[in-house]
């Protein structure tokens, strides 16, 4: 009977089992694989073993290094302007202000719309033959239109920008859950005791949400090595790779210059970079609060 | 009386600040519409003004030269068929995870959870070598089974959390009445479930209407292209005309948006609890 029941049991897990290891970690062992050969991407074409100098390629090719930098860039956006903003968003819709649940929902549109969309809408919106920056150029009265999308440096942060655009809402929404847990007693503690505005604000409330923060850490951090929706929706990482990440090179280099190798090289230094990044954040910097 | 009025003034604040911010999201939006419905030389004279022109047939050229339709069909089919699958493999799994103590069942479900480690993208040569090597491009199912196997971690992780939370008692009910263990999973636990599930439903359709790296490289016939693949590939090379690029834009944003209308409270809730399993 127990033994009869064990095996139905595993019946019903082994569909998703048997997905998970030919779809995720079937590939993950494969692409290893793969970043120490060489390999044109035709299904029959021989493989070479070339020890690490995919590896050694990647490191030494400066456009890595431009997408690391595009990535930090990325990075540097979600800090400085991405948390700041969804977290003030976030206490706008959980104060008692008229409409807040009205702005709550607007706020998350830009997420539903779909990253392509999105990248297009704004890619319009950026063009200097129709686009806004048109009508700005003119209100400043300056002769020429910018090109944004194709000058390096501006292009990155321009896609930059779009993609906190998008997912303000989203991290509005992680705040918030933080925002609401703050127990009710607290909010009267500090009104008896005068502590209000600003100082709340640093004193009482940011700690409280400091597992908000963590979680926005984590997902800011990782999500910046990996983008490439965005990006190839408004540059192609172009021109000239200028305005390049990590994940497009991936692809680039695998399915467009036909370097399989050099392509899973630089997908097991991402996938490294992620897990290391991600366990130093929960274990070191972000010590998780037992009572929250 | 002075502090009621120092309120009243932060509320203004407020109220304004959250205005601004409903323009600055809505605004583009609203701008890609009025430009749907323009003609070529109305959108070069600029993105503010109303059409002299109103051209509404921008939406059938779109329609008929990007196969728009087409597409948008295509990639709500592999959204919902994600999203079933999803579930029907994900729930019953979460729930023999969440109840049972066998050995095994700790080492499948760090198998499960090792999937929210590894990003799509760290899969792409060798899920393409596979397509290529089966004969599997241009395979929607193959296209389904590897977005749903993307998915099913952190289905499985948020159905396991709240089975768990569920009273254990009636189980053991429905198995004395002789109930089998199928049944009871879909008659008597995924009834209570419905709100872990609506919330892991919307997510993973959302990520199936719009995933984009896979579809890249795994669809190369046009005729099966997803709508995120065929918007790409028309404003790349439609270039001479803008409106109906304009309005497939649009017209792609139509399903998520009436699906938001619809749902956005669900929605606002489900997105959270995906956030949070971080």
């Amino acid at each position: 009977m127990y033994k009869r029941r064990r095996t139905g049991s595993l019946l019903i897990l082994l569909p998703g089992i048997l997905l998970t290891i030919i779809f995720v970690i079937y590939p993950v062992i494969r692409t290893a694989i793969l970043s120490f050969e060489s390999w044109n991407g035709v299904a029959n074409a021989p493989k070479h073993f070339v020890g690490i100098s995919n590896y050694i390629s990647v490191f030494t090719s400066p456009k890595f290094w431009l997408g690391m930098r595009n990535s930090l860039f990325f990075i540097i956006g979600g800090f400085v302007i991405l948390m700041p903003a969804s977290f003030l968003m976030a206490l706008l819709v959980t104060s008692k202000v008229k409409g807040s649940g009205f702005f709550r929902t607007t706020f998350l549109i830009p997420v539903m719309l779909g990253t392509t969309a999105v990248g297009l809408m704004w890619t319009f919106m950026l063009n200097p033959q129709f686009g806004m920056v048109g009508k700005l150029a003119e209100i400043f009265r300056s002769e020429t239109v910018p090109n944004i999308l194709a000058t390096p440096v501006q292009n990155t942060w321009a896609v930059v920008l779009v993609n906190e655009w998008m997912y303000a809402g989203y991290n509005m929404l992680i705040f918030a859950a933080g925002l609401v847990a703050i127990p009710e007693d607290i909010h009267d503690a500090c009104r008896i005791d005068g502590c209000t505005g600003i100082k709340k604000l640093f004193y009482v409330t940011i700690p409280l949400c400091k597992n908000m923060f963590m979680v926005f850490s984590v997902t800011c951090i990782t999500g910046c090595l990996k983008v490439f929706d965005i990006v190839w929706a408004m540059t192609r990482g172009g021109p000239m790779d200028s305005s390049t990440t990590p994940a497009i090179l991936l692809y680039t280099e695998g399915f467009q210059f036909k370097l399989m190798g050099r392509s899973s090289a630089i997908a097991m230094i991402l996938l490294i970079l992620g897990l290391v990044i991600s366990v130093v954040l929960n274990s070191t910097i972000f010590k998780p609060d037992e009572n929250l | 009386m002075r502090y009621s009025s120092k309120k009243r003034a932060q509320g203004v604040i407020l109220l304004l600040i959250g205005i601004l911010l409903t323009v600055m999201f809505l605004f583009p939006l609203f701008i890609t519409f009025l430009s749907s419905l323009k003609s070529n030389s109305d959108i070069l004279l600029g993105m503010l003004e109303l059409p002299k022109q109103w051209m509404f047939s921008n939406y059938p050229e779109a329609v008929k030269t990007a196969n728009a339709l087409n597409t948008i069909l295509h990639s709500l089919i592999i959204a919902i068929s994600t999203l079933v699958l999803t579930i029907a493999v994900g729930f019953p799994a979460a729930y023999i995870l969440a109840r049972k103590s066998y050995k095994f069942i700790k080492p499948v479900y760090i198998l499960f959870m090792a999937g929210v480690m590894v990003p799509v993208h760290c899969t792409l040569t060798s899920v393409s070598e596979m397509a290529s090597t089966l004969g599997l491009k241009n395979s929607y199912i193959f296209l389904v089974l590897l977005y749903v196997a993307f998915n099913l971690s952190q289905a499985i992780f948020l159905f396991t959390s709240y089975i768990r939370g569920l009273d254990k008692g009636l189980d053991e009910a429905a198995k004395i009445d002789g109930c089998s263990e199928m049944r009871l999973i879909w008659t008597i636990i995924f009834p209570l479930c419905k709100p872990i599930v609506a919330t892991e439903a919307i997510l993973v359709f959302i990520f199936g209407y719009s995933e984009l790296i896979f579809s890249l490289i795994l669809l190369t016939d046009q005729r099966k292209y997803t709508v995120s693949r065929a918007m790409l590939n028309f404003t790349s090379n439609y270039t001479t005309s803008y409106g109906p690029q304009f309005a497939f834009v649009i017209m792609s944003m139509i399903p998520m948006l009436v699906i938001y209308i619809v749902l956005h409270k669900q929605i606002q809730e489900g997105m959270l609890s995906g956030a949070i399993k971080g």
